[in-house]
């Protein structure tokens, strides 16, 4: 089977700081991964590497078998993604943005509408979709963020702790949407939240320093360390006690 | 989907995105009240309108000020604002290069200018029909030139938002490039009576000498004759090599920006 996601011996030196050393990884399609790991271990620099953000100082990371820094725009095409916190264009309204990014993903008339309305009805930001994004809160954001990721219904899913800023009934609700569409995409998914984690993915990587410390199933994780807290303490370093 | 299909799609967005911000609003409103003031208090305070309908179309031509202020205002946070406000994170994502991104946002930057350019020859060439029943031809070439030079500023401008962390250092590094050092330099240039026509603040002078050289536009602020009185002689400058000075800024400024933009990481 071809693995959507493959990160190849994926180095990057940030001035004389490795964030990244020699980072192997393959996602299988469909496969929900949790990518886990203390500030600083190399979570977002992976995830930007991959949506072409930044590039690596040697190594390279794969989109279904394109090379990402060699054909950005035919990997990006495969992917939905939420770096960081992503801010908007203040002017534009939660429609006009999706349609924006829609049309540059070739997007077009009536379907492009209906996939908007899904979207948006999806996030539940039905009432604020023709208010300027300038009058945001930052979970509604992060809520407008998910809807662009999901909008074009992309096989492969980024997503850089995309509940951050959400309130809890934001997270819960975020939570079984990627739920949701997740069975049927595969998912690379930066977090802190352990629980959040657990929930979503069937698999974690768990990195730090920059170097892969720990990739499999939850299931084999809790047998081995008893709980997949203790085993992500142990691995990264931290006392349980 | 071609490259030139996201390249209109890049474009209208970001023209959206000025029509859409106070700041153009603003100029326009600084454009016609700057152009009242010359209507209004010349005949008050010169006892009528000067004779010669050209030196009254070089004293209504603001489009060089109006050019580099539009241009830098437009154009500032063009590529240094994805980054400094982390929009970038939402707009790279997308399947697009970043040659289309940059070159539409140029597109949509240049059409916001010329919105205003044509805002203020629109009043200069209305003010001289209401005064003086015609509107000479050199307005046409001097609206040229004015397209030339905003185009060649906005580049100017995009080099400077492609290599500076923040919209607001990019702004300001541009305007005291163009309106200090360029000035300071051009004024140096002209006293030793050395050519300074690859200058931009120069060649933008272009815009309004095109109506007849330096001395017909001190004929307005000085006595018959008060260029003699200069220490130094002052050039009117050539209108080709102004228009070649402008062509080059305009190249060289937007192939730069291109080329940075496209290695910039946003880390």
């Amino acid at each position: 089977m071809r693995e959507p996601i493959v990160i190849e011996n994926l180095s990057k030196y940030y001035n004389k700081f490795l964030a990244l050393d020699n980072l192997c990884l393959r996602v299988a399609e469909n496969e929900n991964v949790g990518l886990l790991g203390p500030n600083g271990a190399g979570k977002s620099t992976t995830l930007k590497i991959l949506c072409g953000l930044i590039r690596s100082s040697s190594g390279a990371a794969y989109i279904n078998g394109i090379n990402v820094a060699e054909r950005p725009e035919q990997a990006l095409s495969r992917i939905g993604a939420i770096i960081e916190t992503p801010e908007f264009y203040p002017f534009l309204t939660p429609e006009e943005t999706l349609s924006y990014l829609g049309r540059l993903r070739g997007m077009r008339g009536d379907g492009l509408r209906r996939r908007i309305k899904e979207v948006i009805q999806l996030v539940r930001l039905k009432e604020w979709s023709t208010v300027k994004i300038e009058k945001f809160s930052r979970g509604m954001k992060q809520r407008l963020a998910v809807a662009q990721a999901l909008l074009h219904d992309p096989p492969i899913l980024i997503l850089d702790e995309p509940a951050l800023g959400l309130d809890p009934r934001g997270v819960v609700e975020f939570r079984e949407i990627i739920e949701g569409v997740g069975k049927e995409k595969t998912v690379l998914f930066a977090s802190h939240q352990l629980v959040e984690v657990a929930q979503i993915c069937n698999q974690v990587a768990i990195i730090d320093h920059g170097r892969l410390l720990a990739y499999d199933n939850i299931a084999e994780l809790e047998k081995k360390y008893q709980s997949l807290e203790r085993a992500y303490l142990e691995l990264t370093g931290g006392s349980f006690e | 989907m071609s490259e030139f299909e996201k390249l209109r799609v890049v474009t209208g967005y970001e023209f959206l995105k000025h029509i859409r911000r106070r700041r153009l609003y603003v100029i326009l409103g600084l454009t016609l009240v700057a152009e009242l003031a010359v209507l209004i208090l010349l005949p008050v305070l010169m006892e009528g309108y000067p004779d010669n309908i050209m030196v009254m179309a070089a004293m209504l031509t603001i489009g060089p000020s109006l050019a580099t202020i539009g241009a830098v205002f437009f154009a500032g946070d063009s590529i240094a604002g994805e980054f400094e406000s982390k929009t970038g994170y939402m707009l790279f994502t997308n399947p697009v290069r970043r040659t289309t991104l940059v070159t539409g946002k140029y597109l949509a930057s240049c059409a916001a200018v010329i919105l205003l350019i044509v805002f203020g020859y629109a009043i200069v060439c209305i003010s001289l029909l209401a005064i003086y029943g015609n509107i000479p031809i050199e307005t046409a070439k001097s609206f040229g030139l004015c397209l030339l030079y905003a185009g060649s500023v906005l580049s100017v401008t995009f080099f400077f938002s492609s290599v500076s962390k923040g919209a607001m250092g990019a702004t300001v590094i541009t305007l005291v490039f163009l309106m200090v050092i360029s000035g300071v330099i051009d004024g140096v240039l002209t006293m030793a009576g050395q050519p300074s026509w690859f200058l931009l603040s120069n060649a933008g002078d272009s815009i309004a000498t095109v109506y007849g050289g330096y001395e017909l536009l001190m004929e307005g602020i000085m006595p018959p004759g008060g260029m003699g009185m200069l220490p130094f002689e002052i050039k009117t400058p050539d209108i080709g090599l102004c228009a070649l000075s402008m062509v080059i800024y305009l190249v060289v400024g937007f192939v730069l920006s291109i080329l940075i933009s496209k290695r910039r990481q946003l880390a």
